[in-house]
């Protein structure tokens, strides 16, 4: 089975250590290997790319090594994508020329 | 344990014997070039400022000239320069080591500078060649840490596994040195966390702040993060800075080093774990380092970034399994290992050790055999300061 790296447990994202296909279920663990959850994408992920293991609702803070990297700009669920299309820095803005043709 | 160094003559090891040709400015660089071609051991460097580069620069190229990599120096001036030569090479000398300069303009050109050049890089030459390793303790080693070309593997793999190196690097009484004032936005407070005392943790804030000053300025933004960062899945600087500390390991930060235009500090004696102000972009950072003492740098690197520098010999980690497949012979540590399940993070923590104490011994990382040597310096306008209230 595909696997997802979530390095806190007080994380709401996990990191695919390979591409996860949609539809196909994701093993979600801990840096210990340790068995968290085991999620379901509904699209692909790529390899590196996060996916929500918790529901994540709009303004919400999105945790990954138990700190804080940004708040949600939309409703997120549970094996979604999460990415600059859906999470906003709370410091400092890149230019959106950076990922605008990833949509 | 132990590694085979060079002792110099102010009591610092080198784990390098090299022979500097630097021109004070880039116009005298094409001589340089012609004296240290050929001679085994020198290296020609130079900075691409001007003339007048200011404080900040002079500071950098002094405190590479003194770095204990370097045997000796052979300084180049033109003879007219805002920088000249003689001032640099006085300054570098305190260190004890030999060091020579020469003006082309005062030798009568091209054709005698390079003829009297070849001369003195000769006698320096034979000098070094003399010298022998011998054997140090690990603690007299000091260590740079940097990452670029990141993806979510340097935070998930490549730069926790540094991190477990610089732990153990530090509990056998060594220093290590980690130079990312924008990528730890977002990452002040596990940072001040381990600061020494307040003052440190204070320093901390500040140096980041300012930091973030400086690149929230518009149209500075396009260059905190890359695009090769998104394709990679990271998504902001927070989560960037956060994998990015994940290098300096866990252990006491003993100081911030101030690199001013005023002064650039160098890591003092009696190891730990240190910040150094300065530039997150990579040869540039690697030449503050060099500057402040550091022997090596270790560079983790997901994408796959290929370059070295003149000075200090570079390691390169890469957490990422494909990339390490497609470009092995860049990559000195694999430590894709970690996410394929294959190696635990202590192993590979201890496999970066074990190389360091070689390259510090002698053995060539992949970079230097092949034959890379970038040069550069960073220079921060000090006019820019004063406007955004950073200096007074």
């Amino acid at each position: 089975m595909t696997r997802a790296m979530m390095m806190n447990a007080k994380d709401n994202v996990a990191a695919a250590l390979e591409r996860l296909e949609g539809g196909v279920p994701t093993t979600v663990i801990l840096p210990s290997q340790e068995v968290f959850r085991e999620v379901t994408p509904e699209k692909s992920i790529p390899t590196g790319h996060k996916l929500a293991v918790k529901e994540i609702r709009k303004g919400d803070h999105v945790v990954k090594y138990g700190q804080v990297i940004g708040t949600a700009t939309q409703d997120i669920g549970l094996g979604d994508h999460v990415h600059v299309h859906n999470v906003m820095s709370n410091r400092m803005q890149m230019p959106e020329v950076w990922y605008r043709e990833e949509d | 344990m132990n590694f085979l160094g060079y002792e110099r003559p102010d009591g610092s090891v080198g784990i390098r014997n090299l022979i500097l040709v630097m021109s004070a400015a880039d116009c005298s660089e094409p001589v340089a070039r012609m004296i240290a071609e050929g001679v085994e051991g020198a290296v020609a460097i130079t900075q691409h400022y001007g003339c007048i580069p200011g404080e900040m620069v002079a500071n950098t190229l002094i405190g590479v000239g003194e770095n204990p990599n370097v045997a000796a120096v052979l300084l180049i001036g033109m003879g007219c320069e805002g920088m000249p030569a003689h001032a640099l090479g006085k300054m570098i000398k305190r260190s004890g080591k030999p060091v020579e300069w020469i003006s082309i303009q005062e030798l009568g050109g091209t054709h005698n500078a390079v003829t009297k050049g070849k001369q003195i890089l000769r006698d320096l030459s034979e000098k070094a060649s003399g010298l022998k390793r011998r054997e140090f303790d690990a603690s007299e080693l000091i260590v740079g840490v940097k990452c670029g070309g990141s993806d979510t593997s340097s935070g998930l793999a490549g730069n926790p596994a540094v991190g477990v190196f610089v732990d153990m690097l530090v509990d056998a009484g060594g220093s290590a040195i980690m130079m990312e004032p924008i990528e730890a936005v977002g990452a002040e407070e596990p940072l001040a966390a381990r600061a020494v005392n307040e003052a440190v943790r204070e320093k901390i804030y500040k140096m980041i702040g300012n930091e973030e000053k400086r690149w929230s300025v518009p149209g500075a933004q396009m260059e905190f993060m890359c695009k090769g960062n998104i394709e990679g899945g990271l998504t902001t600087i927070e989560e960037k800075s956060m994998g990015a500390i994940h290098k300096s390991g866990n252990r006491t930060i003993r100081d911030v080093l101030e690199n001013t235009d005023r002064r650039l500090e160098k890591v003092p004696k009696g190891g730990g774990v240190y910040l150094q102000d300065g530039t997150h972009m990579e040869p540039m950072a690697m030449s503050f380092m060099a500057a402040a003492g550091a022997h090596m740098v270790i560079f983790v690197t997901g994408c796959g970034g290929t370059f070295g520098h003149a000075i200090v010999p570079f390691i390169k980690v890469t957490g990422n399994p494909d990339t390490y497949r497609r470009m092995s012979h860049d990559m000195d540590i694999n430590a894709g290992t970690i996410l394929t399940g294959e190696e635990s993070m202590e192993s590979v923590g201890k496999r970066i050790f074990n190389e360091v104490i070689e390259v510090a011994s002698g053995k060539l990382t992949l970079g230097e055999r092949l034959g890379y040597d970038n040069f550069s310096v960073f220079r921060q306008d000090p006019r820019l300061e004063v406007l955004l209230g950073i200096t007074k």
